[in-house]
């Protein structure tokens, strides 16, 4: 319990998480906004309007994961210390990543509800605060793997933003597949969402544990 | 001014990051004309296709993460700590002891950069083009070369952009969470202009327009407006970057 502590006592100490947080708060009204604007145009935008900013602003939950798991690895490399602290390194993996659910909880259903609740979809923010907290802990799993964070937002991000919806549109058997489906479509795409989380979480786990720091 | 520019050049293919860029840039565009042939035919056959003059150059959009990323990844490599054993050492600190002049290491930087996505632009579009000759050779007309010649321009405008945003912010995590968004399918800005004409005229709508034509805005630009437009974007970004970098702290 003292390492969850102490994990999210330096996840809330760092300005890079506070800043991403609030740019992605601000930027899911702006498009929250967008969407409801271009709707009372008579131009609907195709998706449901409910879910359709949480596409763009789930970006932001991509990248606080990042920033979280990379951040060990920056400047000096504050995971020596850590490991001083703390050398059982699965327990502390484990803690980190409670740590960081715990931190994104709270923004995960801010950001939900304020684009879910305006265009009657209060019923869709348990999950899309779920989806969105998973995809935290992908993104920190995959910044735990790859160490830096510039090469870890291009990788999670030309897979998010690229790469997923090309698949998609070319081959519509493979949405069940991806991990980011389930923004879009809850109910086609959560098991995938689970799935591909815990597995980046697990694969994180073991190379953290096999790899010298 | 020759060996700052080799130097930098150097640099930046040195990046394994950058060779990213390099290689998904160039790649995904050809990828996926090839794998939209048998839709495309299909279109084509139906007639639902509104301007076929614009398949390929379209195309060529999907691979812009490729500029995007060696736009950024040259100016925030000088950024990032050089390794775990030295921690506050930055590269930046070095090339700055080589070249005190800041105003020539810029020049030399975006000389660099906009030589090597020219390049990838040109080969890229190439690769496009000539698969979908090859393809839907029958149907489709050569596009004429002012309009290969500004999509290459696009690209590289693209790239300063990336690079002048990741000047100002010295931080790559922040331009390229921006633009890679934003050149996803449906793009923000694309639902900003649903919003407003006004973004009409963010750059990469605007300069989308130097080679599409098929595509109905709101507002209609002409090619060479629509260039001068992404270009005044791209002048005004970079004159902040480089007041920046010249007046701030390294």
């Amino acid at each position: 319990m003292n390492t969850v502590r102490a994990e999210l006592c330096k996840l809330l100490t760092l300005p890079s998480l506070r800043l991403t947080a609030l740019l992605t708060v601000a930027a899911n009204l702006l498009l929250t906004y967008a969407y409801a604007t271009a709707e009372a145009h008579g131009e609907p935008l195709g998706d449901d309007a409910a879910l359709a900013p949480l596409g763009y602003s789930q970006a932001g939950f991509l990248v606080l994961g990042v920033l979280a798991a990379a951040s060990e690895h920056q400047e000096g490399g504050q995971l020596r210390t850590t490991l001083l602290a703390m050398p059982r390194r699965l327990p502390l993996q484990g803690a980190k990543a409670l740590a960081l659910a715990a931190l994104t909880l709270p923004v995960a259903a801010a950001t939900a509800a304020t684009s879910t609740v305006p265009a009657d979809g209060v019923g869709w923010v348990p999950a899309a605060t779920g989806y969105l907290t998973l995809t935290t802990l992908l993104g920190a799993a995959v910044a735990g793997v790859v160490r830096h964070a510039v090469p870890a937002v291009v990788l999670l991000l030309g897979l998010y933003f690229i790469a997923g919806p090309l698949l998609r549109a070319k081959l519509s058997s493979s949405a069940a597949y991806l991990p980011d489906t389930a923004a879009l479509d809850p109910s086609g795409g959560a098991a995938a969402t689970i799935t591909w989380t815990l597995a980046a979480l697990m694969l994180a786990a073991l190379t953290f544990h096999v790899r010298d720091v | 001014m020759v060996s700052l520019v080799r130097a930098e050049l150097r640099k930046l293919l040195g990046l394994p990051t950058a060779w990213v860029g390099l290689v998904l840039g160039t790649l995904i565009a050809p990828m996926v004309v090839v794998l939209n042939a048998p839709y495309t035919r299909r279109a084509i056959a139906a007639g639902t296709l509104t301007d076929i003059s614009d398949l390929g150059l379209r195309d060529l959009g999907i691979g812009l993460i490729g500029p995007m990323v060696l736009g950024v990844v040259v100016v925030s490599s000088e950024y990032t700590s050089t390794g775990p054993d030295s921690p506050g050492a930055r590269q930046l600190t070095a090339t700055l002891a080589a070249v005190p002049n800041r105003m020539r290491l810029l020049a030399a930087k975006t000389t660099a950069l906009v030589l090597v996505v020219a390049a990838q632009a040109a080969v890229t579009a190439t690769a496009t083009l000539t698969l979908t000759q090859v393809l839907h050779g029958d149907h489709v007309p050569v596009p004429a070369p002012t309009r290969i010649a500004a999509a290459i321009l696009y690209w590289t405008l693209t790239a300063l952009l990336a690079y002048a945003i990741t000047l100002i912010t010295r931080n790559g995590v922040v331009p390229l969470t921006l633009l890679i968004i934003n050149s996803s399918v449906v793009s923000v800005s694309y639902l900003l202009t649903k919003v407003t004409d006004l973004a009409s005229y963010l750059p990469d709508i605007v300069g989308a327009r130097m080679f599409i034509r098929g595509v109905d805005f709101p507002v209609e630009i002409a090619p060479v407006t629509a260039g001068l437009v992404m270009t005044a974007w791209v002048v005004a970004l970079l004159a902040v970057g480089a007041v920046l970098f010249q007046r701030r702290d390294a």
